[in-house]
């Protein structure tokens, strides 16, 4: 009798030993293939939601030629189909990574794409679309994060390997994995003449065309540039529809300058403003006389200039102050194609100059919209390549659920 | 003791079972979790690579020797991320082969695209080849296929600013022509009141036609029997409304649809020998208003209500307005590009439907809150408007749009796989690296 007692309850301790842990094991297996499941199903709406933003204008179509919030939220180019986005549309989103400033004299936020000193572009906040709005018009708010990235593919870059007359300048072109060996490159130079006193500055430009080695590497040798002249060349590299950009300045003042502010794109209008009444440093300066000019990017690749009249503000001075003068000065863009806004200034016998890009592709200028993902448990991407007025970029999305670690259905 | 050797056997079975269970239930690498989506990534390179047409040039080049070929190579190799291994592989599409896709070209930069790979096509044409489209004629397979262009010379247009009616139907036919089985001009008030009696002017089937009025918010009236008391004229109120109820009824009678191009419809009536005195207070003679009384009088005769003046202002102006999706999706499909927004300053609002039992067919452009700019009308019974309610001056396009949107006449196009015309481009992508 005691026997069995004891061999009933030692069964019965092994089985329910035997029972739970196997129980947990099973446990742990599932669990697992939900996550992945789970993570499997982030990955497809990833994909989805990035083909949604890509292939479709928005409502209204044309928002990123005005100053309204769209109510439908895309980004395809409305003219086009497929994967082509609109270079105006993608100048409106808020950028992630540039830190925001605010002119004082207008108290006007602005949100900060530029690359670098003299490649500005300014978007004010108060027609930037933010992060928030797009998340809830793409119907994702406070359920997935997202992060979007538009970059190009081909990287254009120019350095100065002789500084002194002929101005030398050597101009690497490569893309995402691939140096664009044998890549056409075409070219602007554009020089700062130095005419001194009070007076707006001219400029002269230069077009040629060359074409890159092996290596993806080309040499640029310019007459007649000594080491204190101020200008900006700009190069196109193509190879087999495969289009990328490039720039670079020299400037002999980078304290005074002009400094473009995107006002209203309704209005295709942008403020010039003076160097020292943005960052505000400093005792009262002399003014920065400028000359603007617009130029396009034409189908043969080469820049073609757009005038521009005097009445849209093309010429004039802008000054650092309270006083009667000026402050600003506004300029008016003539047309709604992709282009440059080239402004060259002087101050003081110093001369520059600084470009803008009047849609985000003339200067392959790239765009990160979104929030960060750090914390995020998992977070999947995708990918596609897209033409953005003409230049070639790639598209990646990041997506991460907000929602912790519960199945989204 | 049994007892126990009992249990070592469930757990035994129990074991094996979560061991097989376990072999089956393989859980996929993390790269197939979260795949980049490879089919998509080569459809936008190919496309990227073709937005000049660069890819469609290289791909009728001389496979062997031609420099293109190199180019192409560096660009795919620029453009994709370093991780992912390709295989482009371009094949010559044959007819009347047994071997329909012929491969002439292969380029790659791995030997491998690894265990798992994805592929996306592209078909490109040369540039020497025109094709041709045959539209599909409507009424080909059922009743109708008659369009009526009005180009009446006895009458005069309001709204049409910067064109004359003759102008517009020319414009009109070389649009529309090819999508109907005959086409016919209206010449004058005398022909238009034949068709209004029942009577085909060439033996051509009156019956489910398309009228396009091209006079804008005036409408041609022929004199006689239609300009009669009680028939086109309403001697109590002084008005030629009457004229309006009866072209409803006809439109009902005969299952036309009814096409006003610009302004508010039937606004005014026109015949130069018949009002030749007579001005639509804008100066412009044989011409004579007849207000909103025009517009509500046509739909009850469409809904074969009796004719009851009505003066009523029914329409609203709604600033700009959008083309619709379905539209905008049709631009392509017909290659037809009028601009995407216009300005409705005659949109009419929704109550009509249900007053005269009209169902929207089409959206020509996308209706604002209580209001459409622009749609084509069908009573529940017969006969049918197409308004659009833009303010002047009129785009013949989207007439053209909004008629070819209701029928959707198809485009046969000549064939893409004619030997040596066109190639199929086949980008294969792989990921290495990882797991």
């Amino acid at each position: 009798m005691t026997g069995a007692t004891i061999d009933h309850m030692v069964s019965v301790t092994v089985f329910l030993g035997a029972i739970l842990l196997f129980i947990s094991l099973f446990n742990q297996t599932i669990q697992t293939a939900i996550i992945y499941q789970r993570h499997r199903y982030l990955a497809t709406k990833c994909s989805d939601l990035l083909d949604s933003m890509l292939l479709n204008p928005g409502e209204p179509i044309e928002w990123g030629k005005g100053n309204s919030t769209p109510t439908s939220f895309g980004l395809q180019d409305p003219e086009f189909t497929q994967y082509r986005l609109s270079p105006f549309s993608l100048m409106r989103l808020q950028s992630l990574t540039g830190t925001p400033f605010t002119y004082p004299r207008t108290g006007v936020t602005y949100s900060n794409l530029s690359m670098g000193f003299g490649n500005f572009l300014f978007v004010p906040y108060t027609t930037a679309i933010n992060y928030s709005t797009a998340s809830r018009l793409v119907g994702t708010n406070n359920t997935y994060g997202f992060q979007l990235s538009i970059t190009p593919i081909v990287t254009v870059s120019i350095e100065e390997t002789h500084a002194a007359n002929p101005l030398t300048l050597t101009i690497k072109v490569a893309g995402a994995g691939f140096p664009l060996s044998n890549s056409e490159i075409s070219y602007c130079f554009l020089k700062v003449n130095e005419k001194g006193g009070n007076n707006n500055p001219s400029y002269v430009s230069l077009f040629g065309t060359t074409y890159a080695d092996d290596k993806g590497s080309a040499v640029v040798s310019i007459q007649n540039v000594n080491t204190d002249t101020a200008y900006a060349f700009i190069a196109y590299a193509h190879i087999s529809g495969l289009v990328g950009t490039g720039y670079h300045e020299r400037v002999s003042d980078d304290k005074q300058y002009v400094l473009p502010l995107i006002d209203s794109f309704g209005d295709k209008r942008v403020l010039l403003v003076h160097s020292y009444n943005v960052h505000d440093f400093g005792p009262p300066e002399s003014s920065v006389f400028f000359n603007a000019t617009f130029v396009l990017l034409t189908e043969d690749f080469t820049l073609r200039e757009m005038p521009m009249e005097n009445s849209t503000g093309k010429l004039g001075k802008v000054v650092y102050g309270q006083g009667t003068d000026k402050q600003w000065s506004n300029v008016t863009i003539p047309t709604y194609n992709p282009g440059i806004l080239i402004v060259t200034y002087q101050s003081n016998n110093e001369y520059g100059v600084v470009l803008m890009p009047w849609g985000i592709s003339s200067m392959a200028f790239p765009i990160s919209f979104g929030i960060s993902p750090t914390e995020a448990e998992w977070v999947t991407t995708d990918a596609r390549q897209v033409i953005v007025g003409g230049i070639a970029y790639q598209a990646k999305l990041a997506l991460w659920s907000l929602q912790g670690s519960q199945v989204i259905s | 003791m049994m007892r126990t050797v009992e249990i070592l056997l469930v757990v035994m079975i129990i074991t094996s079972a979560f061991i097989v269970a376990s072999l089956f239930a393989v859980l996929p690498s993390p790269r197939q979790v979260s795949p980049i989506n490879l089919r998509r990534l080569a459809l936008t390179t190919l496309q990227t690579l073709d937005v000049d047409y660069d890819l469609s040039a290289t791909m009728f080049k001389n496979a062997t020797d031609d420099p293109a070929w190199g180019q192409l190579q560096i660009a795919l190799s620029a453009c994709l991320p370093p991780n992912i291994v390709y295989n482009l592989t371009v094949y010559e599409v044959q007819s009347g082969q047994t071997q329909l896709y012929k491969p002439i070209k292969s380029i790659s930069n791995a030997e491998s695209l690894g265990v798992s790979s994805d592929s996306s096509s592209y078909l490109v044409a040369s540039s020497n080849v025109t094709f041709s489209a045959v539209p599909e004629k409507i009424g080909e397979h059922g009743e109708g296929g008659t369009l009526y262009i009005l180009n009446c010379s006895d009458a005069n247009g309001w709204w049409i600013t910067g064109y004359t009616a003759p102008s517009l139907v020319q414009d009109l036919n070389n649009l529309l022509s090819p999508y109907f089985q005959t086409t016919i001009m209206i010449q004058n008030t005398t022909q238009l009141a034949q068709i209004l009696n029942g009577t085909s002017i060439q033996n051509e089937a009156l019956k489910n036609a398309v009228v396009i009025n091209t006079f804008g918010e005036a409408v041609p009236i022929p004199s006689g029997y239609y300009a009669s008391t009680n028939v086109g004229y309403d001697s109590g109120q002084n008005s030629y409304a009457r004229y309006c109820h009866t072209l409803g009824q006809r439109v009902r009678q005969y299952n036309w649809t009814w096409v006003s191009i610009v302004g508010y419809p039937l606004y005014y009536v026109s015949n130069k020998g018949l009002f030749p005195d007579e001005q639509n207070d804008w100066g412009i003679y044989g011409m004579r208003s007849v207000g909103p009384a025009g517009l509500n009088a046509f739909f009850r005769g469409l809904d074969n209500q009796a004719y009851s003046y009505n003066s009523n202002w029914i329409t609203d102006s709604r600033g700009v307005v959008y083309l619709s999706s379905q539209v905008l999706y049709d631009c392509n499909y017909y290659g037809i590009y009028p601009s995407p927004y216009h300005t409705a300053t005659r949109a009419l609002p929704t109550s009509i439907l249900s007053t005269y039992h009209l169902n929207v067919t089409t959206y020509v452009f996308s209706p604002t809150s209580g209001w459409i700019p622009g749609a084509v009308y069908r009573n529940a019974v017969s006969g049918g408007l197409l308004a659009l309610g833009l303010t002047r001056t009129p785009d013949i396009r989207l007439t053209a749009l909004g008629l070819l949107c209701d029928y959707k006449p198809r485009i046969y196009r000549s064939d893409y796989t004619t030997s040596g015309t066109s190639r199929l481009v086949v980008l294969q992508l792989g990921q290495v690296g990882g797991i």
